[in-house]
């Protein structure tokens, strides 16, 4: 079922592509095949493809049990959330307000997760800000301390 | 002679000193990576791809480091397959079979140590390939034309297809999604906008480091948690390290055999190590005869698959140096690195940049010795690694990835797409969609569009060009039979021999 669900959508989003591609013209061309004609075939070819998905008979897809489930979502939301506040916090503090969940969702006690961000939070910024010289975001509440 | 003259110089790179450093580390972080199982040399390579970039490594160095980690996963893999019973990487699947009792029948440290050898003589088996084969393929791929290139990614891309996961229509989806995703941004030939939504960030189109870094250590973290019971305790290393003089006389063969095959098998597309290790495991199970306890604790069954897997490692290194298409997702990602630095890789690539080939080619030779010589005494050590509890190390990797997302362009925005595409790719390895032909769409698909339009130029439009030579023609029949071929094979086997009701 899940698979078929996923065909109804990658048809959908070919049935986009192609809707978007048409219009996709060159104002002057110097080639017989222009820029639209490549996603199209993409896109024609995916269409395809997914309707496969959606007629044939698919295997059923064994989800983890809903308990583990919400955890991944838990997890998938913690990184997107430490990808938003990456620059506006800073590395130090989203780092470890990043890794605080998922050290706990890996078995880790609280005192172990206060730890771990904590520790990867500097170590890392030390090791890749200082030592290897790329530079890493220090966040808007540390800029006007440091001047 | 000019071969020598070459490697000569290559060494001379790889020898420098900054280089043989960056073989070092590379050895070590690749055998710690491939070790911990869940984090391959996919995941190995893609992560410390952008740290490379962000740290300005001349683009050289940066391929050094890249295979260097490649092949310490190869060598790191095993480790865990022996002590833990959990394959570190996919190629050391089969090493689990024998080589977990051999750790319970208190023999982890020989196992471990022929083992070793094995892999290492499986990686210069293939290095010697690579010098032998290489300058050939691209000599000869030299004559290829617009329509050629074409019809030989097409080729890549169903190589894949047929030998890759259990569903053809599935690897299908895969390569197209991938193909979508590198449509997007601004085309080059006319300067249309395409797909970008009016997003300035989308304007040079999705960044390669992005996706890899969603697709291999994003949704990589995910599936972790999705599968984690609890740390495991590793087997512990008593007694003698190395293997005696018995059980290589036993072996010997079966290393060289087997580093044979896993070369000429890595070299196709698709096959990668995994399939190397499986075929070698189970041609010198048939050729042992009755006289062998495989399954049990063969010496023979932990040496043939790490002998192979290292060889098919380097093995697939020939199509991305000579022909500019890989063959599998870690040399897709190693394409990605090459683009990054403006290089495009092919056959032009052994005369324009000798420097980055043949340093390539020595640093392979280098750093399999380097990781021979680590291995065998420092085993004890790499296992402190194993012990690293998750609830660090997870979090750790996913800081790192992000860091190396972020210093390519010094955007959020490439971390939120980064992070979506791996919830997408976590969706999709649920459902059983292989991630190799995803990626490998991905790399190819700008390549594949500009080789179509630049044949269809030549033409003035006739798609008759595309079938016009004879090597394009063997390359469209190619391509069928690896589409139809290994499932008309299982077709025909199921119906001469029915499977036994179970």
């Amino acid at each position: 079922m899940s698979e078929r669900i996923f065909g109804v959508f990658l048809l959908l989003l070919s049935a986009g592509g192609i809707f978007i591609g048409w219009d996709l013209k060159a104002p002057i061309s110097y080639e017989p095949v222009g820029p639209r004609a490549f996603p199209l075939l993409v896109f024609t070819l995916l269409g395809i493809c997914s309707l496969g998905l959606v007629l044939s008979k698919r295997p059923a897809t064994t989800w983890a049990p809903s308990p583990v489930l919400l955890r991944v979502g838990g997890m998938f939301v913690a990184v997107l959330a430490y990808a938003l506040l990456f620059d506006k916090l800073g590395f130090v503090i989203s780092t470890a307000l990043m890794s605080i969940p998922l050290s706990r969702y890996f078995g880790g006690t609280w005192k172990q997760s206060l730890l771990a961000g904590a520790g990867l939070g500097v170590i890392l910024f030390l090791l890749f800000d200082k030592l290897l010289d790329v530079a890493l975001p220090i966040g808007f509440w540390l800029k006007p301390l440091l001047g | 002679m000019e071969i020598i003259s070459h490697l000569v110089d290559g060494f001379a790179v790889a020898g420098s000193p900054t280089n043989l450093m960056i073989c070092l580390i590379g050895a070590f972080l690749g055998t710690i990576i491939g070790m911990l199982p869940g984090l391959g040399p996919i995941n190995g390579v893609a992560i410390l791809l952008p740290i490379a970039y962000a740290m300005k490594l001349p683009p050289e160095s940066a391929l050094i480091l890249l295979a260097a980690v490649y092949s310490g996963c190869e060598f790191g893999g095993r480790i865990s397959a022996i002590l833990i019973n959990v394959p570190g990487d996919a190629g050391a699947v089969m090493t689990t079979l024998d080589g977990y009792p051999m750790a319970k029948n208190g023999l982890a440290g020989p196992a471990l140590s022929i083992s070793a050898v094995a892999s290492f003589t499986g990686a210069i088996v293939a290095t010697l390939g690579i010098v032998a084969f290489a300058p050939i393929l691209a000599n000869w791929a030299l004559a290829f034309g617009p329509a050629e290139y074409f019809a030989l990614m097409v080729l890549a891309l169903s190589c894949l297809g047929g030998l890759v996961g259990d569903s053809l229509l599935k690897a299908m989806v895969g390569v197209l999604i991938g193909l979508m995703l590198a449509c997007v941004g601004i085309d080059s030939n006319s300067g249309v906008y395409r797909y970008t939504f009016d997003l300035l960030h989308l304007s040079d189109g999705i960044p390669f480091i992005v996706v890899v870094i969603g697709l291999f250590a994003v949704s990589e973290l995910m599936l972790m948690l999705q599968a984690h019971h609890g740390d495991v305790q590793p087997v512990e290393v008593t007694g003698r390290t190395m293997f005696n003089a018995k059980e290589f006389m036993l072996a010997r063969w079966t290393i060289l055999r087997s580093s044979v095959v896993g070369f000429f098998v890595g070299v196709l597309p698709g096959a990668g190590a995994s399939i190397a290790s499986a075929m070698t495991y189970s041609m010198e199970r048939r050729m042992a005869g009755k006289d062998h306890c495989f399954g049990e604790g063969d010496v023979r069954g932990v040496a043939a698959p790490e002998a192979a897997n290292n060889a098919s490692a380097y093995g697939s290194l020939i199509p991305m140096l000579t022909l500019g298409v890989p063959g599998s997702g870690t040399t897709a990602v190693m394409i990605g690195a090459l683009t990054l630095y403006n290089i495009t890789p092919g056959p032009t690539l052994f005369q324009d940049q000798p420097v980055i080939v043949w340093g390539l080619i020595a640093s392979l030779a280098i750093c399999s010795v380097m990781l021979v010589l680590m291995n065998i005494p420092l085993v004890k050590l790499f296992v402190k690694f194993l012990q690293i509890p998750n609830w660090v190390l997870v979090p750790g990797v996913a800081a790192v990835s992000m860091v190396g997302v972020y210093a390519v362009h010094g955007t959020t925005f490439d971390l939120i797409v980064g992070t979506l595409l791996g919830g997408f790719g976590y969706l999709l390895r649920v459902m059983n969609f292989p991630m190799a032909p995803f990626i490998l769409g991905f790399v190819l698909g700008d390549m594949m569009e500009q080789n179509l339009r630049r044949a269809l130029s030549i033409s003035n439009g006739e798609l008759e060009i595309l079938f016009a030579s004879p090597i394009s023609i063997g390359l469209w029949l190619a391509a069928i039979a690896m589409l139809i071929g290994p499932r008309l094979a299982k077709a025909i086997d199921a119906r001469r021999n029915p499977a036994p009701a179970a």
